[in-house]
C-alpha cells in the first residue's frame, strides 16, 4: 500500500516538476492566430497531469517478487522473469557458459516437451517464450495473444522450473558460438568493443571475458543443469507481467503456479576483479579498412555514486547529442567523423567504462585523437557556460516523461530497481539530482573522472597509413587479436575477487608461498590450535575519538558472524550468515543490501583463521611476493587467493601476521583497506594479535582485543533475527 | 457465478482479434487525414495513453532520384535538413546568404578545374581551393552551430533521427505533448527555409559515414558490388550513400536544387500520433505548414530495369569469414503477387519453425543464420528477393547455395503445408496487432502506407491480402521467380590479408 502511494506521489511530482519554458501561456494566446517567426515566441503550456499505471507489487512466501501492470489497450500479454546471476560470475575456464545456458534453456525444451515441440506450439500461435543469458542475470520472457495465455504461460512456468537442456541443443548452441568466435575479427567495431572491455577492466576480469573455442568446449550439460539448480529459485527471481488481464486473477494464477516452489540458496552478487591495463597506446592493425575506430578508455563510475547526476549533466555537455562539444567540434566543425561520442560510463552494479570514441579516416587518426584530448582538457579547465548547463538540464529533464510513457516502461523500471536494490522512487531521486547540478559540480566531476594520463588509447585501423604519426605520440603496443586455436591451452583461471592491482593475479601456489603458509600457522599458535577453532568470542574496545566503544564479536566458522556494539547513542547488532544479513538498531532490524551482505560474507572468508582453516581447499593459492618492512619489522608478503577472494599478508620471521591488505567493493567503488596487527598474546593454545589498526580512505580505526574465548558455549539463537540479547 | 464468468471469458477470448482497440473500424474513428491546400498530406491518430507524441515525415524521393554524377545527393540533403533555416542557426541571415553565395561561386570555380581530366593545372587547383576555403570560413562566422538539433533536444526530443533509402527519405522524433506548436514551427521551417550552411564539412561527415558502412565493412563491400551487377538500368545498381567520386564533386547548389524539385508538399506525408486534440492540432498544422508553397509533383520517370536473362556472380576475396547472398528480380511492391512473397518469406525465414532454420541451422548445422526476404535494396522499383546465409565455422558459401536451392525447389514443387500457411496468417495478424502499441511505430506505418498506397488503411488490408494467398499462388510465383537465369550471386571467400587463399 505504501509503495503504491509512493509511486503515485512520485510520478505526480515528477511531472509537475517538468520545467516549463520561460514564456507564459498568455504569450501563446497572443500567437494563436499567427505564426511564430522565432522559436522564442512559442509558449510551452504546462504538461497535463499524468499518472501512469503503477505496477502492483507482491512477494510470494517463497520470495518470488512479482510486478503486475494491467494494460487493456490491446489483447496482448507479455512477461519477463529476471534471475540473479549471469556471465559476471561464470568461471574463466568456462567463459560462454551463461550464453550457452541462455540459448539451451529454451531450445533444450522441458522435461515434457522438446524444444522443437515448443517451437511448433508457440509459433502456430504467434507466441514467444525466449530465454537469454546476461552479465548480471539470466532471463526468460513470454509474449502472446491474451487468448493463448493459459497455454503459453504453462510452457513459460514449466521451462522456468523443469527445463531439460537436451544434449543435442547444447551441441547446436556450441557450434553457433564457435562460428561467432571465428567471425569476431571481421568488423573494426567488434574488435574495438572487445578490446575496450579488455583494456578498461583488465584481460582477466570477468567483465572482459571473451569465450574461446576451448572455454566453450569445456561446458557440459551438467554445468547447465547445475547453473539452473543453483540460480533459478523463487527468491532469486523478479517477475513482471504487463497486458490485458485482471491483476487479481493473474495474482491467483501466479500464486497457484508457484506456491509449491521451494526457496533456494540466495544468489549473491559476485565480486569481479578489475585490473585495468596500463595507460598507453594500443594498436590493432587492420589493413583492409580506410577508417580507424579510436577509443580512449578508463574506468567510469558505479551508478550508486553520489556523483551520478553531475556526471549525467557533464556527459550531456561533453558528448551527448547534437549540441555536445564533441559532436560540434569534431563532427560539425572539423568534419572528422560521422560517429563521435564520449561519456563517463556507469553500470547499475559496478563501475562502467569511460569511453571517448571516434571513427575517422585513416589519414586523420592522430588528428582525431588530439582533438579528443583537447576537448577533454577543455572540459576540465573551466566550468561550462550557463547556456550549456541550461541546455543539458533541459534535455535530460524535458525528456524524462519518456521514461514512463508506456506501462511496459514503468514496469521495466520497477523491475530493474528491485533487481539492483534501488529505491522504487529512484527515478524521482534522479530527476531531483539533475536539477541540483551546478556548473561547478560539472567541473568537479570532470576533474575527478577525466584523466588524460589514465587513458588507454585504442586504435583499430590501417597502421600503414598512420603508424608513424601514432608512434610520435608515444610507445605503441601492438595487440595480438589472433583467435586461439581450439586446442590451445586454456588461460589460467582468474580469481574472481576484486583487486585494483594492475599486475597479473596469482594463478597458483608457489613452494615459497606454501612455506610461508606453514609459518603463518605457527604464528597463530600452531596448526592444531587453529584447526580446533569452531567458535570464537572476541571482546574489543574500539577507540573512536575520545570514547571507547565496547564491541563483542562472535565468529562461528566458517560463515557466520554476529557483532554487538554499545555506543552512547544506540545498541547495535549486526548478523551475517549465508542466508541472513541484518542490522538491529535499538531492536529495529533492517536487512542489509545484498551487495553489503555479499561483501560481509567475503570479509568472513578472508578472516585469517578462516583462510588458514581452508588453506588446503581447492581454489586457495599462496604465493610469496617479496619482502617489506612493516612497523620496523622485516616481513615477507604472501599473496593469497581464498577461493577467489584476494588478500595480501605481511608475515614476520616467526609467522606473525603483521599486516593484511584487501580491496572491498562498496557502492562508491573499490576501497583498499589495510589492517596492522601487533601485540600477539596466547589465549589458550591460540595466539592472536591484541591491537588492530584498520586503515582506509575513511581514516583509521584502532581496536584493542581484551578477551578471547575459543569454542565458548553460546546460544546459537544469536544468529537468528530474534531475540536480541542472547549473546550475553 | 464463477462458472458463468468462466464461460463468458472464454467467449470474449475467442473473438479477441475482433475486439475494440485494434481493428480498422476503430482506427477509422481515430485517424484523421487532411490534405492542405498546398498538397501536403497530414495524418493524425489520437492516442492519449501518455502526454507525448511522435511524428514521421516521409518524402517521396530518395537516392533513386539522385542525378547522374551526383549519387548520394538525396542522403546529403537529409543531413542538410538538420543544419537549420533562415531563422534558426544563424546570427545574421542576410549577411550569411551573401557569404554562402560566394562559397558556391568559389566552389564551382575550384570544382571545374579540379575535375578536368586533361590539362589540369595543379597550382590553379590549389589557389582555387584556398579561395573556396576562405569563402567558407567567412560564411561560417554567422553560424550558430547545430541550433536546430539542439532546440529539439532541449525540448525533450527523443530519438531524433532521419534516414534515406533509394525509395524515400524520412524524418522523425518524439516530444512531450505540450511542444506541439514548437514542433510545427521547427518541422515547417525545416522544409520552408532550409539553408545549405556548412555543406562541405557535412560532406566530409558523409564520406566518413561511407567509410564506416561500406569501405571498412566486409558485408558493406559485398552488398555494394552485388547490387552493382544485379541491376543495370535501374538506379538500384548504385550505392545509395554515393560513390566517393561523386561525394567529392556535388555542391550545395546541387542539394538546394534537389530540395526544390522533390521536397514539395504534394510529395510529402506527415503522420502524428499521440496525445493530440485533432482540432487544435490541425489548426496549428494549417498555420505553420500552410506556409510552404505548393510545387509541381516531380517527374516520375526512372530508367526501368530490364528483366534479367542470365545468372550473374560476384566473388569478393576478403580477409573476413565467408558469406553467401543471392537475389532474384521481382516486381515492385504494387504487384498483385506482393503478398505471396511475404508468405514465402515467412515460411522460409520466420522463427525456429522456418524451413531455412530447420534445414541449414538445426539439422545440417552448416549455417549460423539463413533467411529470405524481398525488397532489396528498395521496393518502389523492380527489386530483389534475396536469400542469405552466414556459414557456420568450417562451411563454405557454396554449401549455402546448394542447401538454399534445395529448399527453394521444394517450394516450387509442393508449395507450403496447410499448417504453415495457417501459421503465416496468424502471425501476420498478431504482428499487425503488436505494431499498434507505440506512437513512433504507428506514425511510421500510417505515413508509409499513405505515401505508398495513397491510403493508410492499407496497413490493415495487408492481412486480407495475405489471407487470400493460396498454395497454388505460392507454387506459381516461386516457379516463375526462383530460376537460375533470374539470379545474382554474391560471395565472400576468405583470403588472408597477406595474400593467398
Amino acid at each position: 500500500m505504501k509503495t503504491r502511494y509512493l509511486l503515485t506521489a512520485t510520478f505526480s511530482l515528477l511531472l509537475a516538476a517538468l520545467p516549463a519554458a520561460a514564456q507564459t501561456p498568455d504569450a501563446s494566446a497572443a500567437q494563436n492566430h499567427g505564426v511564430a517567426s522565432n522559436w522564442k515566441q512559442i509558449a510551452i503550456p504546462p504538461l497535463p497531469p499524468f499518472h501512469p499505471a503503477e505496477p502492483r507489487k507482491l512477494v510470494l512466501p517463497n520470495g518470488l517478487t512479482i510486478f503486475l501492470t494491467e494494460n487493456h489497450e490491446l489483447p496482448l500479454i507479455s512477461g519477463a522473469a529476471t534471475v540473479r546471476g549471469g556471465g559476471d560470475s561464470e568461471s574463466a575456464e568456462k567463459t560462454g557458459l551463461v550464453d550457452l545456458y541462455g540459448s539451451t534453456w529454451r531450445t533444450g525444451g522441458t522435461e515434457k516437451l522438446t524444444g522443437d515441440q515448443l517451437d511448433d506450439f508457440l509459433e502456430a500461435r504467434a507466441a514467444k517464450v525466449e530465454t537469454s543469458g546476461g552479465d548480471a542475470h539470466t532471463s526468460i520472457s513470454f509474449h502472446c495473444l491474451k487468448a493463448d495465455f493459459d497455454g503459453v504461460f504453462t510452457i513459460f512456468a514449466d521451462l522456468l522450473r523443469h527445463p531439460a537442456f537436451r544434449e543435442e541443443k547444447l551441441a547446436l548452441a556450441k557450434k553457433q558460438m564457435y562460428s561467432s568466435i571465428s567471425r569476431r575479427n571481421d568488423e573494426s567495431a567488434d574488435i574495438a568493443d572487445t578490446q575496450e572491455d579488455i583494456l578498461g577492466y583488465g584481460k582477466d576480469s570477468a567483465y572482459a571475458a571473451e569465450p574461446e573455442y576451448a572455454t566453450v568446449a569445456a561446458v557440459t550439460r551438467e554445468d547447465l543443469l547445475a547453473w539452473h539448480k543453483q540460480h533459478v529459485a523463487p527468491n532469486n527471481i523478479i517477475l513482471g507481467i504487463v497486458g490485458d488481464f485482471d491483476a487479481k486473477q493473474m495474482e491467483s494464477t501466479l500464486r497457484k503456479a508457484f506456491a509449491d516452489w521451494p526457496k533456494g540458496e540466495p544468489v549473491a552478487q559476485p565480486k569481479v576483479a578489475i585490473s585495468p591495463a596500463r595507460p598507453g597506446i594500443y594498436l590493432v592493425d587492420k589493413p583492409d579498412v580506410n577508417q580507424s575506430d579510436v577509443r580512449l578508455i578508463s574506468l567510469g563510475i558505479d551508478r550508486h555514486s553520489p556523483d551520478y547526476s553531475a556526471v549525467q549533466v557533464m556527459n550531456e555537455i561533453f558528448g551527448g547529442g547534437f549540441s555536445s562539444r564533441l559532436f560540434g567540434n569534431l563532427r560539425t566543425k572539423q568534419g572528422l567523423a560521422y560517429s563521435v561520442y564520449g561519456h563517463v560510463g556507469s553500470q547499475w552494479d559496478h563501475q562502467g567504462l569511460t569511453v571517448l570514441g571516434i571513427a575517422t579516416k585513416s589519414e586523420t587518426t592522430v588528428e582525431a585523437i588530439k582533438g579528443l584530448w583537447e576537448q577533454l582538457d577543455l572540459m576540465k579547465k573551466e566550468p561550462p557556460s550557463e547556456l550549456e548547463m541550461q541546455r543539458a538540464r533541459d534535455s535530460i529533464l524535458n525528456s524524462f516523461i519518456f521514461n514512463i510513457d508506456t506501462p511496459s516502461k514503468v514496469l521495466r523500471e520497477q523491475q530493474t530497481y528491485a533487481f539492483y536494490g534501488y529505491p522504487s522512487d529512484y527515478l524521482e531521486e534522479e530527476r531531483a539530482g539533475i536539477e541540483k547540478v551546478t556548473a561547478d559540480d560539472v567541473l568537479r566531476v570532470a576533474n575527478k573522472y577525466l584523466h588524460r594520463e589514465e587513458l588507454k588509447v585504442l586504435v583499430v585501423g590501417n597502421a600503414e597509413v598512420f603508424g608513424k604519426q601514432l608512434a610520435a605520440l608515444g610507445p605503441v603496443e601492438n595487440v595480438d587479436i589472433t583467435i586461439p586455436a581450439p586446442d590451445a591451452p586454456l588461460k589460467k583461471p582468474q580469481p574472481s575477487g576484486a583487486s585494483t592491482k594492475s599486475e597479473a593475479q596469482p594463478s597458483g601456489s608457489t613452494p615459497e608461498g606454501l612455506a610461508l603458509l606453514a609459518k603463518a600457522f605457527e604464528g597463530f599458535g600452531g596448526k592444531d590450535a587453529v584447526m580446533d577453532v569452531k567458535l570464537l568470542r572476541l571482546r574489543f574496545k574500539m577507540n573512536q575519538g575520545s570514547v571507547d566503544i565496547p564491541v563483542l564479536r562472535v565468529l562461528a566458522y566458517p560463515d557466520r558472524e554476529v557483532m554487538l556494539m554499545h555506543t552512547p547513542q544506540n545498541d547495535l547488532r549486526q548478523v551475517v550468515t549465508p542466508s541472513l544479513a541484518f542490522l538491529t538498531v535499538d531492536k529495529r532490524s533492517t536487512d542489509l543490501p545484498s551487495s553489503v551482505h555479499q561483501s560481509e560474507l567475503e570479509g568472513l572468508k578472508r578472516d585469517f583463521l578462516n583462510v588458514l582453516q581452508h588453506s588446503g581447499n581447492e581454489g586457495y593459492t599462496f604465493r610469496a611476493a617479496g619482502k617489506e618492512t612493516v612497523s620496523g619489522r622485516e616481513t615477507t608478503i604472501l599473496e593469497i587467493s581464498a577461493g577467489g577472494i584476494p588478500v595480501r599478508w605481511w608475515l614476520t620471521a616467526n609467522g606473525e601476521l603483521a599486516q593484511e591488505e584487501f580491496t572491498e567493493v562498496d557502492p562508491t567503488g573499490p576501497v583498499k583497506t589495510s589492517i596492522r596487527y601487533e601485540g600477539y598474546k596466547n589465549f589458550g593454545k591460540l595466539r592472536l594479535p591484541t591491537s588492530y589498526l584498520m586503515h582506509n580512505h575513511d581514516g583509521d580505526t584502532l581496536m584493542h582485543l581484551e578477551e578471547a574465548e575459543v569454542n565458548p558455549t553460546i546460544d546459537m539463537k544469536v544468529f537468528e533475527r530474534e531475540p536480541a540479547a542472547a549473546a550475553k | 457465478m464463477r462458472r458463468f464468468c468462466a464461460c463468458l471469458s472464454i467467449l470474449l477470448l475467442s473473438c479477441v482479434l475482433q475486439a475494440s482497440a485494434q481493428d480498422l473500424a476503430s482506427f477509422e474513428k481515430r485517424v484523421h487525414v487532411r490534405t492542405l491546400p498546398n498538397g501536403l498530406t497530414v495524418l493524425l491518430l489520437q492516442r492519449p495513453e501518455a502526454p507525448v507524441f511522435s511524428f514521421f515525415t516521409v518524402v517521396d524521393a530518395g537516392d533513386a532520384q539522385d542525378p547522374l554524377g551526383k549519387t548520394g545527393l538525396a542522403h546529403m540533403m537529409e543531413h542538410m535538413a538538420f543544419k537549420g533555416t533562415e531563422n534558426i542557426g544563424t546570427t545574421n541571415y542576410s549577411a550569411e546568404k551573401a557569404a554562402l553565395a560566394k562559397v558556391e561561386q568559389a566552389y564551382a570555380a575550384y570544382d571545374r578545374e579540379n575535375i578536368r581530366t586533361n590539362g589540369r593545372d595543379e597550382k590553379k587547383v590549389a589557389e582555387l581551393e584556398a579561395a573556396w576555403k576562405a569563402a567558407r570560413a567567412d560564411a561560417d562566422q554567422y553560424v550558430i552551430q547545430n541550433e536546430f538539433g539542439e532546440l529539439i533536444e532541449r525540448n525533450g526530443g527523443l530519438e531524433m533521427n532521419a534516414s534515406t533509402g533509394f525509395d524515400s527519405t524520412q524524418y522523425y522524433y518524439s516530444l512531450p505533448a505540450n511542444r506541439l506548436e514548437l514542433w510545427a514551427y521547427l518541422e515547417s521551417e525545416r522544409f520552408l527555409h532550409p539553408v545549405m550552411r556548412e555543406f562541405y564539412k557535412e560532406r566530409d561527415v558523409v564520406m566518413e559515414e561511407r567509410r564506416m558502412r561500406i569501405d571498412s565493412s566486409p558485408t558493406g563491400r559485398l552488398v555494394e558490388q552485388f547490387l552493382s551487377i544485379a541491376f543495370d538500368g535501374s538506379p538500384y545498381h548504385r550505392p545509395s550513400i554515393g560513390y566517393t567520386a561523386d561525394l567529392k564533386h556535388f555542391s550545395a547548389t546541387d542539394a538546394a536544387n534537389f530540395f526544390q524539385t522533390y521536397y514539395v508538399p504534394s510529395n510529402m506525408v506527415i503522420a502524428l500520433v499521440g496525445d493530440l486534440d485533432p482540432d487544435k492540432t490541425f489548426a496549428v498544422v494549417d498555420r505553420y505548414f500552410g506556409r510552404i508553397p505548393a510545387g509541381p509533383k516531380p517527374e516520375e520517370y526512372i530508367t526501368a530495369q530490364t528483366p534479367q536473362t542470365a545468372e550473374r556472380t560476384v566473388t569478393l576475396y576478403d580477409p573476413s569469414q565467408p558469406f553467401y547472398l543471392e537475389g532474384y528480380q521481382v516486381p515492385r511492391y504494387r504487384d498483385k503477387d506482393d503478398a505471396v512473397y511475404h508468405v514465402i518469406s515467412s515460411v522460409m525465414s520466420a522463427g525456429r519453425t522456418s524451413r531455412l532454420y530447420r534445414s541449414l541451422v538445426r539439422d545440417r548445422k552448416i549455417a549460423m543464420t539463413a533467411a529470405g526476404f524481398s525488397g532489396l535494396p528498395g521496393n518502389k522499383l523492380r527489386n530483389l528477393y534475396a536469400f542469405y546465409a552466414v556459414p557456420a565455422k568450417g562451411h563454405t558459401a557454396q554449401e549455402m547455395a546448394s542447401a538454399i536451392h534445395e529448399e527453394i525447389e521444394k517450394i516450387k514443387k509442393d508449395g507450403v503445408t496447410e499448417d504453415e500457411l495457417k501459421m503465416v496468417k496468424t502471425r501476420s495478424k498478431a504482428a499487425l496487432l503488436r505494431s499498434l502499441d507505440n506512437n513512433q511505430g504507428l506514425a511510421i506505418n500510417l505515413a508509409q502506407n499513405q505515401l505508398k498506397y495513397g491510403d493508410w488503411r492499407e496497413l490493415f488490408r495487408d492481412i486480407d491480402k495475405i489471407d487470400a494467398v493460396t498454395n497454388e499462388d505460392i507454387k506459381r510465383v516461386a516457379a516463375a521467380t526462383f530460376v537460375e537465369s533470374n539470379r545474382t550471386v554474391g560471395i565472400i571467400e576468405t583470403k588472408s590479408a597477406k595474400g593467398g587463399k
